[in-house]
């Protein structure tokens, strides 16, 4: 069996206190309803969730669909974002995580990143030295969401060829982006090329690419 | 100093109330005084209630802090999970029950400490925990806490069976098959399948095949090709490219070329180190590669025709020439991408694979015909093979949708043992249905249509198995 990893790097600094993490950990949850009821999915998806503000948490291992609960999840009332030490573990994780294909081992499909911030990287040197390190890993997909006024696009312009732009963190807008979250992993398990990547759904009109 | 004194003194000293020597005597008579006594008994008795109340406070919070993971459980299926306080270092609770288990067809059983039953609903649900602890006034009401339970949807069920639109561009069937006898005593068995995948939306077989037999030269030919999952209209990608395939040949092996080309086979076959061989070998490849190329030009000149993009007919594609000739039987093979060619010996003890797979580091990642880069000098060698037996099997080409589940990973495919289980499990394992290899066997397509439909968690693929058989 193949599986296909996906990694959720998410913004939980002190600007997301209150509506907007409340809406956050809604559109997850519906997310991952969704996801539970495509039988795709629950045969091969494989899920990690890691949390940045001034700390990084890895509060979901990488997690088989079928074994998966949603925890809460939290941020302090204020404090920095720490996008670039975000990465820093993402990039050990799923380096140890991610199985190859050899000879003798099944490859995973190609792994999926979403990145979902408010703001910008308070470590924006460590955001950039981690930069090529995370595009080396051969994501399928890397797809960087900036939510609300204060999130920069261009600066995750550098990290993903990828990025969407959502104007408010209201739930009905975090659902939306969620929604085409689940369908480009239904996207994920799909032969390839070598080195191509892997093809989006059009998205949502609340959800703005950024070109 | 009696202990009603002892306590009135710490207490002067935490309030900085100066007392000294001199004042000992009326110190003394204070606190013998009863009502002294008497406050200084209630004050005891007030702070081992609070120590009390402060113990069973932070055990309460221990509880509801405690994280409880209790397994996913999968609707329709039986289901337990044992949920053991002591595990849980949660010893001190007294009394513990589970709340809404029963509306979910489960049950918590208190003397095994276990969750179980069959719940019948997917759903993300809640359960409450109710419980007391240790020291808690059996008058109080029960603590509650909440915990995640998800019972998820048993996939089997989710799987739909959405018909392709069939008007379509580039439509075809969601099911493909042949059976045909060559020549000889040699017979073609093909079924190409749909995988759940794409019948779960509604989508087309991605995969295809095709085979010939050509009585003015004797050839037969197998082509399979796997259409990329990504590129939308690969479908028609692997069918043009198998079609071409067998067009390709049909001019080909009666060109001149081809016409000189079976002299030399003999020194092939019968001496294989000798100079002749070598050139034989070389012959052969060069005509390989000519066909490749020709059949690829053929494609890409379709799709400008057709003014479309060549990326969006992305497939691999297999191929394997054999004709018997001076007593043996010859094959010449092409293959691009991550389908298997295979051939086994008469008597199943070896296994002779004629392509070297392109199989990227990441899952599904493969090359494929439609790619410049496949004709690179370098990538030639595993691409081409021509091989002479005196007497073989099966050849047997195959999708991933076939050997993923069956071979798991690529070096088995060069494995016999593997071979000997898969022909066992294709021929009917422990009355399983599967496949009787007779040529007088009237249902042998619908009994490999009906083996390929076998389960295989996670492997949803299209599946198409081409073989060819010797009866006796």
């Amino acid at each position: 069996m193949r599986r296909l990893p996906v990694y959720f790097l998410l913004d939980t600094s002190g600007s997301m206190y209150g509506e907007p993490i409340e809406a956050l950990n809604n559109a997850l949850s519906g997310m991952f309803n969704t996801l539970r009821s495509d039988p795709q999915a629950l045969d091969s998806l494989w899920v990690s969730i890691i949390t940045f503000d001034r700390e990084v948490k890895e509060i979901v291992p990488l997690t088989e669909l079928v074994n998966f609960q949603l925890p809460a999840i939290v941020c302090p009332q204020s404090g920095p974002t720490h996008t670039g030490l975000g990465l820093e573990m993402l990039h050990q994780k799923v380096k140890q995580d991610v199985r190859k294909g050899t000879e003798s081992q099944k490859g995973d499909w190609k792994p999926l990143l979403f990145l979902f911030t408010d703001g910008k990287p308070s470590d924006i040197q460590l955001y950039r030295e981690m930069i090529p390190k995370i595009k080396n890993l051969g994501f399928g997909a890397i797809v960087a969401c900036a939510a609300g006024h204060l999130a920069d696009d261009s600066i995750l312009k550098e990290l993903s060829t990828t990025v969407v732009h959502l104007d408010t963190c209201d739930s009905s807008t975090l659902k939306s982006f969620f929604r085409w979250v689940s369908d480009t992993i239904e996207q994920g398990n799909k032969s390839q090329g070598t080195g191509e990547s892997v093809e989006l759904p059009p998205p949502p009109e609340e959800v703005i690419m950024v070109i | 100093m009696n202990e009603t004194g002892t306590y009135v003194l710490k207490l002067l000293e935490a309030h900085r109330i100066p007392f000294d020597e001199t004042q000992k005597e009326g110190f003394d008579a204070f606190a013998q005084r009863p009502d002294i006594a008497e406050a200084y008994q209630q004050i005891r008795k007030l702070q081992e209630e609070m120590i009390e109340k402060w113990r069973i406070s932070e055990r309460i919070d221990q509880v509801l802090q405690k994280q409880i993971y209790i397994p996913n459980a999968t609707a329709g299926k039986p289901y337990s999970a044992a949920l053991s306080l002591h595990q849980l270092d949660l010893d001190f609770i007294t009394h513990f029950e589970i709340e809404g288990l029963a509306d979910l067809g489960l049950h918590y059983d208190a003397t095994s400490e276990t969750i179980s039953g069959t719940p019948q609903q997917a759903g993300d649900a809640h359960i409450t925990i109710r419980f007391k602890v240790d020291l808690e006034p059996s008058e109080t009401p029960l603590n509650e806490k909440k915990v995640a339970f998800v019972v998820n949807p048993d996939p089997k069920n989710l799987w739909k069976n959405l018909p392709s639109k069939q008007e379509d561009l580039y439509a075809k069937k969601d099911e493909d098959q042949a059976f045909a006898h060559l020549v000889d005593r040699l017979y073609f068995l093909g079924v190409s399948k749909r995988g759940r995948a794409h019948a779960n939306v509604g989508s087309f077989r991605d995969d295809d095949f095709a085979f010939a037999h050509y009585p003015a030269t004797g050839w037969n030919v197998v082509a399979v090709a796997d259409g990329a999952g990504s590129a939308k209209y690969s479908r028609k990608g692997a069918q043009f490219a198998c079609q071409s395939v067998v067009q390709y040949f049909e001019d080909a092996l009666e060109s001149l070329e081809f016409a000189g080309f079976e002299n030399d086979a003999q020194a092939f076959i019968h001496e294989p180190e000798s100079k002749s061989a070598a050139t034989f070998q070389q012959f052969a490849q060069n005509q390989l590669l000519k066909a490749a190329q020709e059949i690829q030009s053929r494609l890409f000149a379709f799709i400008a025709e057709q003014e479309q993009e060549v990326k969006d007919f992305h497939t691999t594609l297999i191929f394997v020439l054999f004709k018997k000739m001076h007593g043996h039987y010859l094959f010449l093979s092409f293959g691009v991408g991550d389908c298997p060619i295979a051939v086994l010996n008469e008597d199943l003890s070896r296994v002779f694979m004629l392509n070297k797979l392109d199989v990227g580091e990441y899952g599904g990642g493969t090359r494929f015909f439609t790619m410049p880069e496949i004709f690179e000098p370098e990538q030639i060698p595993g691409r081409i093979s021509v091989l002479a037996l005196r007497s073989f099997s099966y050849l047997v080409l195959q999708t991933d949708g076939i050997y993923d589940p069956k071979f798991e990973v690529e070096a088995n495919l060069e494995k016999i043992v593997h071979w000997q289980s898969f022909m066992a499990d294709l021929k009917g394992l422990n009355d399983e249905p599967g496949v009787d290899f007779s040529h007088n066997n009237q249902d042998i397509v619908a009994q490999l249509s009906a083996w390929m439909d076998f389960w295989s968690v996670g492997n949803h693929d299209d599946r198409t198995l081409a073989i060819v058989f010797q009866v006796t």
